[in-house]
């Protein structure tokens, strides 16, 4: 093999890994959620929609002048994976945003890791405490998981006039929080609580549960857990006559659920998600059907929040005093846009004021949208 | 209060079963070779996987009757992994015989990853639907409810409880697995053979262990990569809680976890008037079984193991 030979296999190396050098004036934006493992689904579905928006800014000539180039990395919803995938943004002086994790357990350590290098970030997860914990480096388009919580509350007591309840969660951080949140607002509905019932996050068997909560015959059963939890919960729950209404927090809201409780046993299950149908405006059914050119599918759960992060974080870019974090971070807080899912602004702690969330029905074995 | 009683005996036979088929695969093993099967509960997850896969094919090349193919995979299944079991036993743990009692334990736990893994690369790790082979009828009995799975699941692992133990203990065959066990040097010196023996055990064991997988995914209605580790060393507790060694006492150890759980869940918030909630189910079995040792270190049908028979087993 002479030398010429390998210089082109050195460059065909290069094309065919799509290793594109970084311009000096190119904006580079990190971006970081599970793209493998359990939660996939969700985290790859971020990533496609941030990347959807980065696609159209560019083809518009990108933000003022340069062109954006984002850089997805797998933090595999692993908090041990998040602070390594922070470290590498951090010590990378070309990145001068990032949006991310999707998960709370990852976002929490990796907070002090951005704040440490003054990185700006967006992110997608729902813990409240996130918010709350004093770092000036961070805001959050996305409800958190207090109004997650209030809303189903305020449904059943008001609109469906539910008021004995009774609670389940996995021990988890979420999960016992969130069950913590529905309590109160239930209670200040005039609700009851007639018990809070612990279990592990790998249990499968609940009938043993079950079988006593049935004693307390309720109305309302909340399960703050993930999945297949939810979904084993309300399979079991049903198979022994159980006829409460069963509600769920976000991550239930998907077609799992469904196939795994069983489309007939599901009917009439009350989730929570932050985010409307992709068939709800016409903003949304134009960008279901560019996601659909553009990756040859139709979007994930979260693309719609991926790409709303992205506009929010493009917005602090574009009205940056000079391009590097701390003009993109001067702007960050003060930043007000129109996003694919509605306005948003930010408060002293870097939530949105207006995050909205959305109630969904399962029928004829479909999440449907409940109107408010 | 009766009728809530017996809901929960009910609850608590169904896992109890379950816990007890795979607590017969721990024990057999332990029993011909002392050596704690760790792999164990990856045959239990490979199971439904394998169950699924043929049924599917079946359906898919035209099939038979549903009821047919369905009865089809599962005796597949069980051959499938037992020979799996079998060639595990051959290919990592006899070569590692001769280095004490240390080196298969740790290629039992290596196995027990390289199982996991293959299934989570190339079936995904997420949980999958498993679709029920019996369809979940409720009959009302006696003032509780079963299930129709349940009661399918109670009276499928009844039936092979019943059989091994009539194989063990009225066939040829068995009687080579029960002299390995009692002494190894002993019977190769009389003439059984005793990887036979060995082999036959790392059939029946993982093949059963198969079974009550499939009895699992079936009941719930899901499967996933992981479920064989929880499951796995709560099926080893009830191993040792009956008395390690005992097939009589796997069943007996399989049921009275799950009925130490189930239990637990039920009637630990109403005994401590709510102070102690259901999330000390755990804790609660587990001391259970802390005291049991404490007072009978070999488990409930576990024989002490004489100064004598341990060296014997120490020669292998």
């Amino acid at each position: 093999m002479n030398r010429t030979h390998i210089l082109l296999s050195a460059a065909a190396l290069l094309f065919a890994s799509g290793a594109m050098p970084v311009l000096a004036d190119d904006i580079v934006l990190g971006g970081s959620a599970p793209m493998s493992g359990a939660q996939a689904e969700f985290g790859q579905s971020q990533i496609d929609g941030a990347q959807l928006y980065f696609d159209q800014l560019n083809e518009k000539g990108g933000i003022k002048g340069n062109k954006v180039v984002f850089r997805p990395l797998d933090d595999r919803a692993d908090p041990r994976q998040g602070t390594l995938v922070a470290q590498q943004f951090c010590d990378d002086s070309a990145v001068i945003g990032v949006i991310g994790h999707m998960n709370s357990g990852v976002t929490m350590p990796a907070l002090d890791i951005y704040s440490e290098c003054g990185m700006p970030q967006v992110v997608p997860a729902t813990n409240p405490e996130l918010m709350r914990m004093g770092f000036k480096t961070v805001v959050r388009p996305v409800a958190n998981d207090f109004v997650q919580g209030a809303l189903p509350a305020k449904y059943v007591t008001e609109k469906l006039g539910l008021k004995n309840a009774v609670l389940v969660h996995d021990k988890t951080v979420f999960g016992q929080g969130i069950s913590g949140v529905f309590k109160d607002n239930f209670e200040a509905g005039g609700g009851k609580v007639s018990g809070t019932y612990g279990t592990n996050p790998e249990d499968v068997d609940f009938s043993a549960l079950i079988a006593s909560i049935k004693l307390e015959n309720p109305d309302v059963v909340y399960m703050g857990a993930g999945m297949p939890q939810l979904a084993l919960f309300l399979k079991q729950m049903r198979e022994q006559g159980l006829k409460a209404q069963f509600i769920g927090p976000d991550i239930g809201f998907t077609v799992d659920f469904i196939t795994q409780v069983g489309a007939a046993s599901a009917e009439g299950a009350l989730m929570t998600f932050q985010l409307p149908p992709y068939d709800s405006s016409a903003e949304l059914k134009d960008f279901s059907d560019r996601h659909q050119a553009r990756f040859g599918r139709a979007p994930g759960p979260y693309a719609s929040l991926g790409f709303a992060n992205a506009q929010v974080m493009a917005a602090a870019v574009e009205k940056a005093e000079s391009l590097d974090r701390a003009g993109v971070l001067a702007q960050l807080h003060g930043v007000t846009v129109n996003t694919l899912l509605g306005p948003v602004a930010f408060d002293e702690n870097g939530e949105n004021t207006t995050a909205p969330m959305y109630l969904y029905v399962v029928k004829d074995g479909k999440f449907e949208l409940i109107k408010q | 209060m009766f009728d809530y009683f017996l809901q929960q005996l009910i609850f608590a036979l169904a896992i109890g079963a379950i816990y007890g088929l795979i607590a017969l695969g721990y024990t057999m093993v332990y029993g011909v070779m002392r050596l704690i099967n760790f792999a164990h509960g990856e045959f239990f997850m490979l199971g439904p996987y394998i169950y699924t896969f043929l049924f599917s094919g079946l359906v898919g090349l035209g099939g038979l009757a549903p009821v047919l193919d369905s009865a089809i995979a599962i005796v597949a299944s069980f051959v499938i992994v037992g020979l799996l079991g079998v060639a595990i036993e051959r290919f990592a743990y006899r070569p590692l015989r001769a280095y004490g009692r240390l080196a298969p334990m740790l290629s039992a736990l290596g196995m027990s990853i390289v199982l996991q893994s293959a299934v989570r690369v190339t079936v995904g790790p997420q949980p999958v639907h498993f679709p029920a082979i019996v369809p979940s009828t409720p009959i009302d009995a006696l003032g509780g409810m079963v299930t129709t799975v349940q009661l399918g699941i109670l009276i499928a692992a009844v039936l092979l409880m019943v059989g091994l133990t009539l194989f063990v203990n009225g066939t040829r065959l068995g009687i080579w697995i029960r002299a390995a066990s009692e002494s190894w040097t002993t019977s190769s010196l009389l003439g059984i053979r005793v990887n036979r023996a060995v082999s036959l055990v790392f059939f029946i064991g993982p093949g059963l262990g198969a079974m009550a997988g499939i009895m699992y995914a079936s009941y719930y209605g899901i499967m996933q990569p992981t479920m064989g580790s929880v499951i796995g060393l709560k099926a080893f507790t009830a191993a040792i809680l009956g008395g390690i060694g005992s097939i009589p006492g796997a069943m007996l150890g399989g049921f009275l976890l799950g009925a130490i759980e189930v239990f637990g869940t039920a009637f630990l918030p109403i005994l401590s008037f709510g102070y102690i909630g259901t999330e000390y189910r755990d804790v609660f079995a587990f001391a259970v079984l802390i005291l049991v040792l404490l007072f009978k270190p070999a488990g409930l049908l576990g024989e002490t193991v004489s100064e004598e028979t341990t060296v014997a087993k120490k020669d292998y």
